[in-house]
């Protein structure tokens, strides 16, 4: 019998092989389902509660890496009247106070956030790019920014989940404010460039904080029936 | 002209300054806004500090642009903030947005304006205390007590939309302590406390912060008496459970104490000492040799290719008939160039060097004037009655009554003959003795054959008048077996209790019968190089009876009156080589039981085993 069974056996074990081979290039390093699937195992709940833990870590992140700029670089200087009307970001309708972003329907607000994250992407690669070129570059700067890039990034993609769960007919809109603070960051003179750097990191305090409110809003929305 | 007129309009300021300072009026001096607040993220107020007074009624106004916006505003109210304050309602707070704001004091002589702030919504929210805090001391019935306590959020704070998001604190302590007990609550408005001492008064206070900002002030104190009979509960139980680990702590103690020593044996095992199988020693003190020899079972040898290696240990007898002994051997073998064994001065379990057949050639330096040593095992009786003739090859007799005795650490190599007078020996039987060195040749010459074990049933020992005087006794295990092979021992010499510093008597495990007994031959003296000469006493009066133990160490053997007469001697291992082939072997075993005389070589009234013979006769 041993001689019938083998290449039966032999034959199961290789297909078990391979399947499991082809299976495992599938096990990608997504914590969540991957966009594009039928069935999420992932509930819009944890997707929620997973975006608002990054949200508010990012916001923490950019609030202590401008005060640690602030105060090592520009503290009493009067950085902050450079400061007015330099967001890149403001172009976008976001709404000012709990009315507005109540009255705002869910779609758009999502939408929104989604805006703001993609315009994020490339100052922060460039700030991340910058720090780094400085002479003593500062390191809690540096990890900071760093950290900061990584996680938005995973922001991003946690939003875009959200929104092809809750608004699968979304069509992508990729459109988002650009950003073209780059030369100022790379400007000769010191006080401009460092000008610069205290807009971008003032700027990424106040969008930080905006997206993790506007989540924490929908979470309650959409998960608790505005009944947090 | 013009001095005069300079002059003039210098004194004049002064006069009129002099005359307002004299007054006491002067223009408002610069405010500060030294704070901005934001109880919900809805409104904010924001506190200004006059300047100096100038004496008279002074108007602040606050006045304000936004980010975006090139338009001033000034402040929408200034009393809700209280005095010197201006209060931004709902419409007028956008969050994410930069408010520039000064504050302007006038008064008649004047009017001064603060610097100019830059407020973000964002950054300066602080919320007010939670409100509505109660403490309770709850004890239900199948649980511990605990201290519930539970509040509020402060008013005017929209959590339920999510757009404010608070977190709490809360700290308690025994009115009299100087520290305070903190904890985080999160976003949770309850609060269990389970550690409390009883019968104290303590104090409670909560406090909010938002996600991101600053926390608020302490809610008022609220305070709470604890019962006296608070967890009482808890030492109870944690005395239990200490009795309860004492009194198994004890158990395990005592458990490991009666039986430490099996567990500890168990753990690590004692290294076993040697053993001879079948061998009991208990048998042993009680002299009943015939049981013990029957009790001992066969033994392997290790292997040795030569057959000189069947005979490595002996048992060397000598005494003071060694000169007599001697000159019998070289009158009984003149050819024969043995040379004696001599005794290897260490004691340990008999074994010389001296003795080992293979050795002898090298080490045994010393020759003796006789030349009759061999180291076959030679049987060597002893008879406990000098006069008794033992059952030895009649060229043999003339041992008799010579009782070998162990050498007592001499060097000199005793000779074989029998000395009567020897406190002890112990005896292979030449039968033994053939069928060891015919045996196997990786064995050591002390197996025995079915042929010999007959006549090795019992070794004898010699029991000399100076038996008693405690001489060392050696322990001798008499192996007998159909199979197997023992190694000759040279049993440890010790000193020979005899003033005449006799040597003692060697003797050579010379086969184990099929009880396991061990038959021992006394040792012949040793020729190093001619192992050819087999000596065959007729008898098989070996001493492989025990008759005693001496100081627990050493066995007294006597010859074995009832042992069969076994002579098994290869007649053509005189002139064989010390390597036997195994047909040969084969051969002179059958030779062996068939002819025992074949084996024997009768020199001079001894007999002589060859070693040869033995080694055939187990193949």
């Amino acid at each position: 019998m041993n001689i019938k069974g083998s290449p039966w056996k032999a034959g199961s074990l290789l297909l078990l092989l391979v399947s499991n081979l082809l299976l495992c290039q599938n096990v990608a390093p997504l914590p969540i389902c991957p966009g594009g699937a039928a069935r999420c195992q992932v509930t819009l709940r944890d997707l929620f509660d997973r975006a608002v833990v990054l949200s508010h870590y990012i916001h923490n992140l950019s609030s202590e890496m401008f005060s640690e700029f602030d105060k090592r670089y520009t503290h009493g200087r009067g950085f902050i009247t450079r400061a007015i009307n330099s967001c890149h970001t403001s172009s976008l309708p976001t709404p000012e106070d709990k009315e507005q972003a109540q009255q705002m329907n869910q779609k758009d607000f999502l939408s929104l956030i989604v805006s703001i994250l993609r315009s994020w992407n490339e100052p922060l690669y460039h700030l991340v790019t910058e720090v780094r070129g400085m002479e003593e570059a500062p390191e809690a700067i540096l990890s900071k920014a760093v950290e900061i890039e990584e996680q938005t990034k995973r922001l991003l993609e946690g939003m875009e989940l959200i929104v092809s769960q809750v608004h699968p007919e979304t069509k992508e809109n990729e459109i988002y404010p650009v950003w073209t603070g780059l030369p100022s960051l790379q400007m000769a003179d010191e006080e401009s460039r460092l000008s610069a750097y205290y807009n971008l990191l003032h700027c990424l305090r106040r969008d930080s904080h905006k997206i993790d409110n506007y989540l924490k809003l929908l979470k309650c929305r959409i998960i608790h029936n505005n009944n947090c | 002209m013009k001095e005069n007129v300079i002059s003039a309009t210098v004194f004049t300021l002064l006069l009129f300054l002099n005359t307002c300072l004299l007054n006491g009026q002067l223009p408002p001096g610069k405010p500060e806004i030294f704070k901005c607040r934001s109880p919900n993220k809805e409104t904010f107020t924001c506190w200004w500090r006059p300047g100096t007074d100038g004496g008279l009624p002074t108007n602040y106004s606050l006045t304000y642009h936004r980010e975006g916006e090139t338009l001033m505003h000034e402040c929408p109210d200034y009393i809700t903030g209280g005095p010197n304050s201006c209060h931004f309602g709902k419409q007028y707070t956008s969050m994410w947005r930069t408010y520039v704001m000064m504050v302007n004091a006038t008064n008649q002589m004047g009017s001064s304006f603060s610097d100019e702030l830059y407020v973000d919504v964002t950054y300066i929210v602080q919320p007010d205390p939670p409100l509505e805090l109660t403490v309770e001391v709850k004890q239900p019935e199948d649980r511990k007590p605990y201290l519930w306590m539970k509040w509020s959020p402060p008013t005017l704070i929209d959590l339920k939309t999510g757009w404010f998001t608070l977190l709490y604190e809360i700290r308690l302590k025994p009115e009299k302590a100087a520290e305070w007990e903190t904890h985080f609550a999160g976003q949770q408005t309850e609060f269990k406390i389970l550690s409390l001492h009883p019968g104290q008064k303590y104090l409670v206070q909560v406090r909010c912060k938002p996600d991101h900002g600053y926390w608020s002030a302490w809610s008022p104190a609220t305070f709470i008496q604890i019962p006296s009979d608070f967890i009482m509960n808890d030492t109870t139980v944690w005395i239990s459970v200490a009795v309860l680990s004492a009194v198994i702590c004890l158990i395990i103690v005592w458990a490991v104490a009666l039986k430490g020593y099996s567990m500890v044996t168990c753990i690590f095992p004692p290294v076993p000492g040697p053993k001879i199988k079948g061998f009991d020693a208990h048998l042993l003190e009680k002299g009943k040799s015939e049981e013990l020899l029957s009790a001992l079972g066969c033994q392997d040898f290790p292997p040795t290719s030569d057959y000189e290696d069947l005979l490595v240990e002996y048992l060397e007898v000598d005494d003071s008939e060694d000169q007599h002994l001697m000159s019998v051997h070289s009158k009984e073998h003149p050819s024969q160039g043995m040379k004696p064994t001599y005794l290897d001065p260490d004691t340990d379990s008999g074994r010389g060097s001296c003795d080992s057949p293979s050795l002898l050639s090298e080490k045994c330096e010393e020759p003796q004037a006789n030349p009759s040593t061999f180291y076959d095992p030679e049987v060597i009786e002893k008879p406990e009655n000098p006069e008794t003739t033992h059952t030895w090859d009649p060229q043999c007799i003339s041992m008799e009554g010579k009782i070998p005795y162990f050498h007592a650490g001499g060097s000199k190599c005793s000779t074989w003959p029998l000395i009567q007078h020897n406190p002890r020996s112990s005896y292979h039987n030449i039968t033994d003795v053939c069928e060891l060195a015919v045996g196997p040749a990786d064995a050591p010459a002390t197996l025995l054959d079915e042929a010999g074990k007959d006549a090795l049933k019992s070794s004898q020992t010699i029991k000399s008048r100076e038996e008693g005087k405690a001489a060392q006794q050696r322990e001798v295990d008499s192996f007998h077996s159909k199979t197997d092979q023992d190694t000759p021992w040279l049993l440890p010499q010790e000193k020979t209790p005899f003033g005449s510093a006799k040597p003692l008597d060697y003797v050579e495990i010379h086969k184990v019968n099929k009880d396991g007994a061990l038959a021992l031959l006394p040792k012949q003296r040793e020729n190093s190089g001619q192992p050819e000469k087999p000596r065959a006493p007729e008898n098989s009066k070996e001493y492989a009876k025990v008759s005693g133990v001496m100081d627990n160490n050493i066995l007294v053997l006597v010859p074995d009156p009832h042992a069969k007469n076994v002579a098994c001697f290869e007649e053509s291992a005189k002139e064989a080589p010390p390597s036997l082939e195994q047909n040969q072997a084969e051969q002179d075993l059958a030779n062996c039981t068939a002819t025992p005389s074949k084996c024997r070589i009768q020199l001079g009234g001894l007999d002589y085993l060859d070693p040869a013979c033995f080694t055939h006769s187990f193949h």
